[in-house]
């Protein structure tokens, strides 16, 4: 109580009181609103968004993270002693189910096992091939495993794994194995009842090379079959899921005692279409993020400036009255600080606000595709959950420190006006510091704006560039700037009187105008990038599944089979890849080593961090031209009729195989050596078949092949297409319709989050333009005045004023077009990896926006000067 | 009433030199004044003469180069800044040419203003009392903005006077408005000026007002004349002091 009735706590309530009523703080607040407003809202719904896709696509793994290897973990069975001396002995760093187990309970952390392997089943006279997918109770922890209980379909549940002694298996098995629901399959040894159709199988592997039917066990039954003999291929899976903090941990936990014959993976390291597009989405969507922060903390920064040369002449006549410096710093360090907490406390409420509106408008356009609807209500919930406390503390920090770092240098000179200003204007403002003055006045800014990026995007790398880079382009800017008006100057004054009126006072306030036009410039720059991105980002993604992406893999067509199915898709009109060939072969020696471990396998969706055994088979095929999506890193694609192989780069840096090496590939019982005589780039993320081996056509041609196609079908066709099937039974249909749709909903998702972040950093960026123009109306306001008494016109002065903008503002739209040109080929090279290209067409949109954009906002806070009669204007000024 | 002749101000030797694009400026030369309580006197001279740079070392808003002033018998010259201040909050007032109002303050408030800075429990009380003898009660509550130029520096006056200054230094006090308002505002200072028993110091170039004065010194060229005859050979000025 006793502090509110302290003078200076009083006099800083009034000013705040009054200055807000007056509007006068009015840019300050907004200023600050908006940085913590946008850091909470992009923080908070970025956040929410990354978690609603990571959970959405981790139903491709089924879970955040998997252990997959081909020995299980073992429970640790040792007797007493011998643990004892092996804890004595040293640290053992051999993963056991025990602490396995502990650890996850530790962290809280969800776990599921299964394991995989290819049997016969049996189903009376009938048996199929097929992948056995046993999996514990709690599968999957991430997506969901959609059965259908009735044989038409008709409707279908999200369950876990099957009740012992029965099974789930996919529709096709249905008419392979001629059986319908409630008969009874045969595994191994033991007998299973057929539950349920499995119509959706989170992590069913989205490889054409793994045509095998899925049939899901629970893992107790497992035993029951005895498949599980020594030397059975088995591949083992540990599945985890919880929260990132807690996965984060368990990641730091489990890598380093991974060994090579298993792996530790997530979502974001497979490389699947998905999964780039994630990765992209997410550095879009920080990088969005900075450059809104960096926007909003330059809204600050000019005008905390401006505020501090407001305050200055009240602090002199403070002074002047016998206030002291302490008087005057608690006075307004403490109308600073609560302007701060309430321009805070705003942007809170705001940034919530925006972020629940930005969720809502999700939930109203979510491309939601009929086959995937009740899994958008599950990415609802998950929407909808409080935003959390990370956002929160991130938007109190970035207006803490925008509020105190931008302004605690305008403030330290408010603080120290000289009295003497009561009676001699000029001195203030402080102008005349030198350039080391000017240096230090803008440190504790750069620190500050480093520390929020660092703080915002945890990538030292990324934050220094992006300040670094800044503050050189800022340094450009002021140079070409001032060039650029003085050049301005001399064709203005060949034109008329407004034209020239408003090109003489660009030039004659240069110095004020240089900053001003760095600001724009920034300001546009960093607006025209996040659009260009985005049209890129966006239009990258949509190449990626266009319209006729197959979404229907046919597999196993034997050789006889070729021209029947070839007449069948000309006959329909279906749209579709080549035929393949494929021919299984190991790669036993390159050059004359043999080959000991490290081999690649093409059945696990083109992953590079798998290790196999020795002579793992591969796909190869031949053919006689270069496949689509396949570019020539190094050496040519075959004109002639000699053996050659082209390999894909990957591979060949992993095998460190170069131009002119020879590989030995058993095939069968033969053996065949061939020159590499090309590397190939491949885009993995095309639906089409993709090889790492193509051979010239007179090595393999003679190999009994099976082929495969990848088909584009409307859904009358895949009608034709099974009934088409059904006279061939044996070639195998990989339908990837729903994961294509799965696809397609992030991808929708990540472009409206996108769009969203987009409408926050233009906001950021007309709040520093509205800023800027704000802060030189003062001195319009006397010029006006003198103007107006000499006796300009108002329509000369209107259109003086208009002009002035509109040429600053086309000035700072064709720099921000260069550096932006610039910018944007960098970041599509290093940061998103995307194909570069030139957008001279966002040039014109920079210039007219820039110049229309600025002209307006000129003209319009300019307006009521304008529009002021002599007398009224002469009295404000005087 | 201070009716004790004591001096309240006083200098000697008071120079002030300034360096400009490395020329040397003197804006004060051998400036040796004495005021005595109660006494009112103004400085006249020519634009550029020196007049406010005076003012302004008197006040203890600047330093001299050289020479001495004691205020209150304080060694104004040996003082920093702080410890000035406090002399000011103390002893003196203002009235400027430009008003210098703080324009987020209501009238009201801008006269509390420095009652508050001395600690004075009474200030809205005196304020309004103030204002009321300045024929201002009805628009307590305006800002700055909605208040003509006479009415503005009817405010500064109330707001110089509520600290009961031992001293009262106005730069140009009317130098911003009409004749007719000039001369409501003299009347207004020198009115409350005797009621208060202020010393006054007032910097103008009207000579009308300066004559109002008991005792009138001219700056020329940063010296001071103290003759009544000066000022009378000082023409009229219009243009206003920088």
């Amino acid at each position: 109580m006793s502090l509110l009735k302290k003078n200076w706590v009083k006099q800083a309530l009034r000013l705040l009181r009054h200055e807000l009523k007056r509007g006068e703080l009015t840019i300050v607040v907004l200023a600050i609103v908006l940085g913590v407003a946008s850091v909470f809202s992009l923080a908070g719904f970025s956040g929410k968004i990354k978690q609603a896709l990571i959970n959405e696509s981790t139903s491709f793994i089924a879970s955040d993270r998997v252990l997959q290897t081909s020995r299980p973990i073992l429970f640790e069975q040792k007797p007493l002693e011998q643990k004892l001396a092996e804890q004595k002995s040293s640290e053992n760093n051999l993963l056991t189910r025990n602490s396995m187990d502990k650890k996850s309970q530790q962290l809280d952390i969800k776990q599921a096992q299964q394991v995989l392997m290819s049997s016969m089943v049996f189903a009376g006279d009938n048996m199929q091939l097929v992948e056995i997918q046993a999996v514990s109770s709690g599968y999957p922890l991430r997506g969901e495993l959609r059965v259908s209980f009735d044989n038409n379909l008709a409707t279908n549940e999200s369950v876990h794994a099957p009740k012992l002694g029965t099974v789930f298996i996919e529709e096709k098995l249905l008419s392979l194995l001629k059986v319908k629901l409630g008969d009874t399959l045969d595994i191994g040894e033991a007998s299973f009842i057929i539950a349920g159709i499995a119509t959706q199988i989170p992590d069913a592997s989205f490889s054409v090379f793994t045509s095998g039917v899925k049939v899901l066990v629970n893992i107790d039954d497992i035993g029951a079959t005895q498949l599980i003999q020594p030397g059975s291929r088995l591949t083992y899976k540990y599945l985890f899921s919880g929260d990132e903090r807690d996965i984060k941990s368990l990641d730091d936990w489990f890598k380093p005692q991974v060994n090579d014959s298993q792996r530790w993976y997530d979502i974001q390291s497979k490389q699947s279409p998905l999964a780039s597009a994630l990765n992209k989405a997410e550095k879009y969507l920080s990088l969005a993020s900075l450059l809104g922060i960096i926007l909003a903390a330059v809204a600050v920064a000019v005008a905390s400036r401006r505020y501090a040369e407001k305050h200055q002449s009240s602090v002199a006549v403070y002074k002047a009255m016998g206030a002291s410096s302490t008087y005057i710093k608690k006075l307004y360090y403490l109308h600073w600080t609560l302007l701060s907490a309430l321009s805070i406390s705003l942007g809170l409420l705001l940034g919530y606000l925006l972020a629940q509106l930005g969720l809502y408008a999700i939930q109203d356009y979510l491309p939601v595709n009929v086959a995937i609807k009740d899994s958008a209500t599950s990415f609802l919930t998950t929407l909808l959950t409080p935003l959390g406390f990370y956002p929160l503390i991130m938007a109190i920090l970035t207006g803490v420190i925008c509020s105190l770092a931008f302004a605690i240098t305008p403030l330290k000179e408010l603080v120290a006006t000289s009295p003497l200003a009561v009676i001699r204007a000029a001195n203030l403002g402080g102008s005349g510091a030198s350039l080391s003055t000017k240096a230090f006045y803008f440190l504790p800014q750069l620190i500050a704006l480093f520390l929020l990026l660092l703080l915002f995007s945890q990538e030292l790398m990324l934050s220094f560039t992006l300040l670094i880079g800044g503050i050189l382009v800022s340094a450009l800017l002021l140079i070409f700037g001032r060039i650029l008006m003085k050049v301005s100057r001399s064709v203005g004054t060949k034109s008329g009187a407004a034209w020239h009126l408003a090109l003489a006072n660009l030039q004659r306030r240069a110095k004020a105008n240089s900053v001003q036009l760095v600001s724009f410039t920034l300001a546009i720059k960093l607006l025209l990038m996040i659009i260009v991105i985005k049209s890129s980002l966006l239009s990258e993604w949509q190449a990626q599944l266009p319209e006729q992406a197959p979404n229907l893999f046919l597999v196993n067509i034997a050789q006889t089979q070729v021209d029947k199915v070839e007449q069948f898709i000309d006959e329909q009109n279906i749209v579709a890849s080549d035929l393949y060939a494929v021919i299984r072969g190991r790669l036993t020696a390159i050059n004359d080593d043999k080959i000991v471990k490290e081999a690649s396998k093409e059945e696990n969706d083109g992953s590079d961090n798998g290790r196999q055994g020795v002579g793992r088979e591969l796909s190869l095929t031949w053919r006689s031209h270069l496949p689509n999506e396949n570019i020539i890193e190094q050496g040519t694609w075959w004109t002639d009729a000699k053996p050659q192989v082209s390999i894909e780069q990957g591979i060949a840096k992993r095998l460190k195989v170069k131009l002119g090496d020879n590989l030995t590939f058993q095939l069968g019982s033969e053996v065949i050596t061939v020159p590499v005589t090309s590397i190939r780039k491949v885009n993995w993320q095309s639906m089409q078949p993709n090889f790492y081996m193509i051979f010239s056509p007179q090595v393999l041609a003679d190999f009994p092949a099976s082929y495969i196609s990848s088909l584009h079908v409307t859904p009358p066709q895949k009608i034709l297409i099974q009934r088409f099937l059904s006279t061939y039974p044996t070639i195998s249909v990989i339908d990837v319709d729903a994961m294509i749709a799965q696809l397609r909903k992030v991808i929708g998702q990540v472009s409206i989050a996108v769009e969203f972040i987009l409408v926050l950093v233009v906001f950021a960026g007309c709040l520093v333009l509205i800023a800027q123009v704000q802060a030189s109306m003062e001195e319009r306001e006397r010029e006006i005045a003198i103007l107006r008494t000499i006796g300009a016109k108002g329509s000369l002065l209107r259109n003086s004023v208009l002009l002035e903008f509109v040429a600053l503002g086309a000035i700072a739209g064709l720099m921000a077009s260069v550096a932006m040109e610039l910018t944007v080929y960098l970041l599509q090279n290093y940061l998103f990896k995307m194909e570069t290209s030139f957008h001279f067409e966002f040039w014109l949109l920079g210039i007219l926006a820039g110049a229309g954009f600025v002209g307006l906002i000129g003209l319009l806070s300019c307006w009521r000067l304008l529009t002021m009669s002599s007398v009224t204007l002469i009295r404000r000024t005087m | 009433m201070k009716s004790n002749p004591e001096i309240i101000l006083k200098t000697q030797s008071l120079a002030k030199i300034v360096t400009l694009e490395d020329k040397q400026l003197n804006l004060l030369h051998d400036v040796n004044l004495t005021v005595t309580a109660g006494q009112t006197i103004a400085i006249v001279g020519s634009s550029g003469s020196g007049k406010t740079t005076l003012l302004s070392i008197l006040a203890g808003l600047d330093l001299p180069s050289s020479g001495e002033v004691y205020l209150k018998n304080k060694a104004m010259h040996q003082l920093n800044e702080e410890q000035r201040s406090q002399v000011r909050a103390d002893h003196v007032g203002f009235i400027f040419q430009q008003f210098l109002l703080i324009n987020s303050l209501t009238a009201l408030e801008n006269v509390m203003l420095p009652a508050e800075l001395a600690h004075n429990d009474d200030a809205k009380k005196l304020a309004l009392s103030l204002l009321a003898q300045v024929g201002l009660s009805a628009r307590v509550n305006h800002f700055p903005a909605q208040l003509s130029g006479g009415e503005q520096q009817r405010v500064a006056i109330a707001r110089a006077f509520i600290t009961k200054p031992d001293i009262l230094f106005a730069d140009e006090p009317t130098g911003n408005l009409d004749k007719q308002t000039s001369e409501h505002i003299a009347d207004l200072l020198f009115d409350l000026n005797k009621q208060f028993g202020t010393t006054l110091v007032l910097v103008s170039h009207d000579l009308t007002l300066a004559q109002r004065c008991q005792r009138q010194v001219e700056m020329r060229d940063g010296k001071l004349i103290d003759t009544q005859s000066s000022v009378k050979e000082t023409s009229v000025q219009t243009e206003q002091i920088a």
